[in-house]
């Protein structure tokens, strides 16, 4: 039975593992760096400066440095897909093909945040980044800067002032 | 494979990560109650989605309290858990299924919150189901599937990176870097780190190369699929991946290497005993410089096994035996000398190549005092064979220290040894002891470096005629032996000997305090202090020529004359010549330094954490010893060994045995009859357990 179970979990895995653009836990994609890249058109940066002074991610702990670009990144992905209207919508259809549509309406208002969340988020990620470098923030403003590389320079294509607080 | 022992490993290992990961999480303000987040995001999981349709998230948002009491079960939990374990012995199922449960709850609330990425941890949640059983049979099922996983992780980055296309991209590392660190990049990018990685970005050819030795390197987990016998290798080749990755990539996979816990356990699994007594018993024995240690491992290595082989220095084949060849007195046993232009790894290497090429099935270390993580890695690929080590000073081998290239190496090295060897022999009992507190649950024994050579034949009584002979063997080393102990005593001697020497000859008995003292009373056939011949000779029996040596030498032939008389020995003594000085011997004296310094200055104590070569000397003969109070004197060698609190009580006993040589004859055939015990025939079952027991 044991050896039954361990080879049903790698077979789940491997099926999970084919369609990598979905995964459940515990199934998940192990590509490591696998797809093939193509040269990049731009490269998006998220630069933030506290009190006039621009971070510099050599200054923090590897984590830390994710922890102060991960909500950008996130909530740059929120708002762009009004908050994941494609995914709902995917999970509406999904559930009304295996017919249990009523299920969709029954849970439709936890699939959605908050409405006041781009509202909330520049005083929310103020508040964050002090609890995270450990002082008070009096200015914040964070760009999203668009770069181009032209195998010597970086080239600025353009800088979007997106919160400033 | 010790059910206990690797539940105990693995519940400590696991949950040093656990707080580990926990710990860093905290430091990075990544714990849910100091995020606090405001919204949460959609990963294309289905798990997620549907923690995220339970209404949970929201429901946590809006009651932030819930991410300080989800924290603190965080760190509470596991806590239970592992009081549970280590109170009553075995796994509460209920908490252990309630922490799988929370686990797995945390890692999918953390993901939507701030994006943990859950692969790394995926090991986490499929080791807690270890927590849940007390069967040893699924516990080790589940060891057996969490190896297949990690093995799994590197060998599918691999194959997707073959599929994909990945690996025949000559641009793809030079792209991801670029993507990858584009934030370090834009920016005024001045530390050498940054500086690297624009070069790699600019030079696609060469960043090409290190991202095809990644996927060769994930690639080689496959091998793991079909043996364990590379599993020690695996876990190195998994330390450099994360290494890597932490350099190159600037992601600290660390929590990654919690795998390697399932391919520690059980990779030096050694084959079932009904295995092992199919398989023909061959040993190889490896021996360096201390080859007065080996006659009695190749004694009875040639009654236990059918084949043996003895990898060895060539100083020591030449003076492996005082008496005939080596092959004439071990003659089923094959000699490999190393010889001069052979460097020490280039002949581990074909030890090595020798062990797997004649399917050795035993190997033993006789001593190993160098090249230690050579070992190891040696023993990593050496597959099923049974280890076992002799061990010269026991502090040493548990001994850490990080003060140069070689002391990391060395540390490194032992802390695979102490899980690698679990066979271990020693030259005393009280080594034994000590030993046992440091590394339980390993099969210890006490084998002598020789067995009496007297066995088959009468005691010796060595002529009474002058001088009385006093052998101080080894090297004249001031850290291991007090010399200036032994010019006071001779000093003392040769002050009393005029005031003395009528009362030698007149029938006086012997002084009350000497612990030499059999009773027996002075005899007219006294003849150590007859005429005018010397009455003492002193034989330095080791190389004097160092420069303490020297200062020493001058010491003891400032005091030369009628009655004392020095012999001392420049350069190394052959076997020969030593083993006949020490026949010729009245008393052996061991003046050692009870508490020393061993090789790399730990602190050894003699009689209890290491052995002299004295305990191999006196059993040449059956002369009598003489050591300083508090060398701990092994049981064997109580009747032989006699001990001094100072300069006149050494004096005492000195003078106790020239006085009575009747007393001196009976006290020799005493030693003899207590070291008719030291024979192989009583040494096989020690031996039998040291090669026979499995772990």
């Amino acid at each position: 039975m044991p050896r039954v179970l361990l080879i049903a979990f790698f077979v789940i895995q491997v099926l999970f593992d084919l369609g990598h653009s979905v995964t459940a836990l515990p199934f998940v994609h192990y590509g490591m760096f696998s797809e093939s890249f193509a040269p990049p058109d731009s490269l998006v940066v998220f630069e933030v400066s506290l009190d006039g002074r621009l971070l510099d991610a050599h200054d923090f702990r590897i984590y830390h440095w994710d922890m102060i670009q991960n909500p950008l990144v996130a909530f740059d992905r929120q708002t762009g897909s009004r908050d994941y209207a494609f995914d709902k919508e995917r999970l509406r259809s999904g559930l009304h093909f295996i017919g249990a549509g009523s299920l969709y309406s029954l849970l439709a208002s936890n699939l959605d945040n908050a409405p006041t969340v781009a509202e909330r988020f520049p005083g929310w990620y103020k508040s964050y980044l002090s609890r995270l470098i450990r002082q008070p923030i009096h200015t914040l403003r964070v760009d999203k800067v668009w770069y181009r590389y032209n195998g010597v320079h970086f080239i600025l294509l353009r800088k979007d002032p997106w919160i400033n607080l | 494979m010790s059910y206990t022992r690797d539940k105990k490993i693995t519940l400590i290992v696991y949950f040093l990560f656990y707080y580990a990961v926990f710990a860093f999480f905290y430091l990075d303000d990544r714990l849910l109650s100091q995020y606090q987040p405001l919204f949460f995001t959609y990963n294309r999981d289905l798990t997620e989605l549907i923690l995220i349709a339970t209404g949970l998230p929201r429901w946590m948002m809006a009651h932030p309290w819930t991410f300080t009491a989800a924290d603190t079960l965080a760190f509470g939990l596991p806590a239970v858990l592992l009081a549970y374990a280590l109170r009553k012995g075995r796994f509460s199922p209920v908490a252990g299924i309630a922490f799988g449960l929370f686990l797995g709850a945390y890692l999918l609330l953390a993901d939507l919150f701030w994006q943990v990425h859950h692969e790394p941890f995926i090991l986490y949640l499929l080791l807690a189901l270890a927590w849940m059983t007390n069967r040893e049979e699924r516990f080790y099922q589940i060891l057996k599937g969490c190896r297949y996983y990690f093995l799994y992780i590197f060998t599918s980055a691999a194959l997707w990176k073959i599929a994909r296309g990945a690996v025949f991209n000559g641009q793809e590392m030079s792209r991801i870097l670029l993507v990858h660190h584009s934030d370090l990049l834009s920016g005024p990018c001045t530390s050498f780190a940054c500086r690297t990685y624009r070069y790699l970005v600019d030079h696609p050819g060469l960043s090409y190369w290190l991202y095809l030795g990644g996927a060769i390197l994930e690639g080689c987990f496959v091998v793991g699929f079909f043996t364990r016998r590379w599993d020690r290798v695996l876990i190195v080749l998994a330390v450099v991946f994360v290494v890597a990755d932490l350099l190159l990539m600037r992601i600290p996979y660390w929590t990654l290497l919690l795998g390697t816990i399932t391919l520690w356990l059980g990779s030096g699994q050694k084959p079932p005993r009904s295995a092992l007594r199919l398989r023909e018993k061959k040993i190889i024995i490896y021996e360096t410089t201390h080859h007065e240690n080996l006659p009695a491992l190749l004694d009875l290595s040639e009654a236990h096994f059918s084949e043996v082989a003895v990898f060895l220095k060539e100083l020591s084949y030449h003076n492996l035996s005082g008496q005939g060849s080596p092959e004439r007195r071990w003659p089923r046993t094959d000699f490999f000398v190393q010889p001069a232009d052979c460097g020490n790894r280039r002949f581990i290497g074909q030890l090595f190549a020798f062990l797997k090429r004649h399917r050795y099935s035993h190997l033993h270390l006789s001593t190993l005092d160098n090249n230690l993580l050579v070992f190891v890695f040696r023993l990593a690929g050496a597959g099923a064979v049974h280890l076992s080590l002799t061990v010269h000073e026991v502090n040493e081998y548990f001994t850490f220290s990080f003060r140069s290239l070689r002391d990391w190496s060395e540390s490194i090295a032992k802390l695979c040894l102490h899980r690698l060897i679990r066979h271990y022999s020693f030259f005393l009992p009280a080594m034994l002891d000590r030993f046992q507190q440091k590394l339980p649950e390993t099969t210890l024994v006490f084998i002598p470096s020789r067995f009496y050579a007297g066995l088959h034949s009468p005691p010796l009584f060595r002529a009474t005629q002058p001088p009385f002979t006093i052998v101080i063997p080894g090297s004249v080393d001031p850290n291991r032996r007090n010399y200036a102990e032994v010019v006071q005593t001779l000093t003392l001697f040769l002050s009393r000997d005029n005031q003395s020497r009528e009362s030698f000859s007149a029938g006086a008995t012997l002084p009350n305090e000497s612990s030499f003292s059999v009773g027996a009373t002075l005899s007219n056939e006294s003849s150590f202090s007859a005429g005018a011949t010397p009455l003492i000779e002193l034989v330095i029996l080791g190389d004097s020529r160092t420069e303490a040596g020297a200062g020493i030498i001058a010491s003891l032939q400032s005091l030369e004359g009628e009655r004392f008389r020095l012999r001392h020995f420049k350069g190394y003594i052959p076997e020969t010549i030593y083993e006949q000085e020490l026949a010729g011997a009245h008393l052996i004296w061991s003046p050692l330094n009870v508490h020393k310094k061993s090789s790399r200055n730990s602190p050894e104590t003699y009689g209890l954490t290491t052995a002299s070569g004295l305990t191999a000397d006196l059993l040449l003969n059956n002369i009598p010893a003489l050591v300083p109070d508090g060398f701990i004197i092994p049981d064997p060698f109580r009747t032989a060994i006699l001990s001094y609190r100072s300069p006149e009580t050494a004096l005492a006993i000195i003078e106790g045995m020239i006085r009575d040589p009747a007393g001196y004859h009976a006290l020799s055939e005493k030693i003899h009859l207590a070291f008719g015990w030291i024979s192989k025939e009583n040494f096989r079952d020690a031996f039998t357990e040291l090669m026979e027991t499995i772990h």
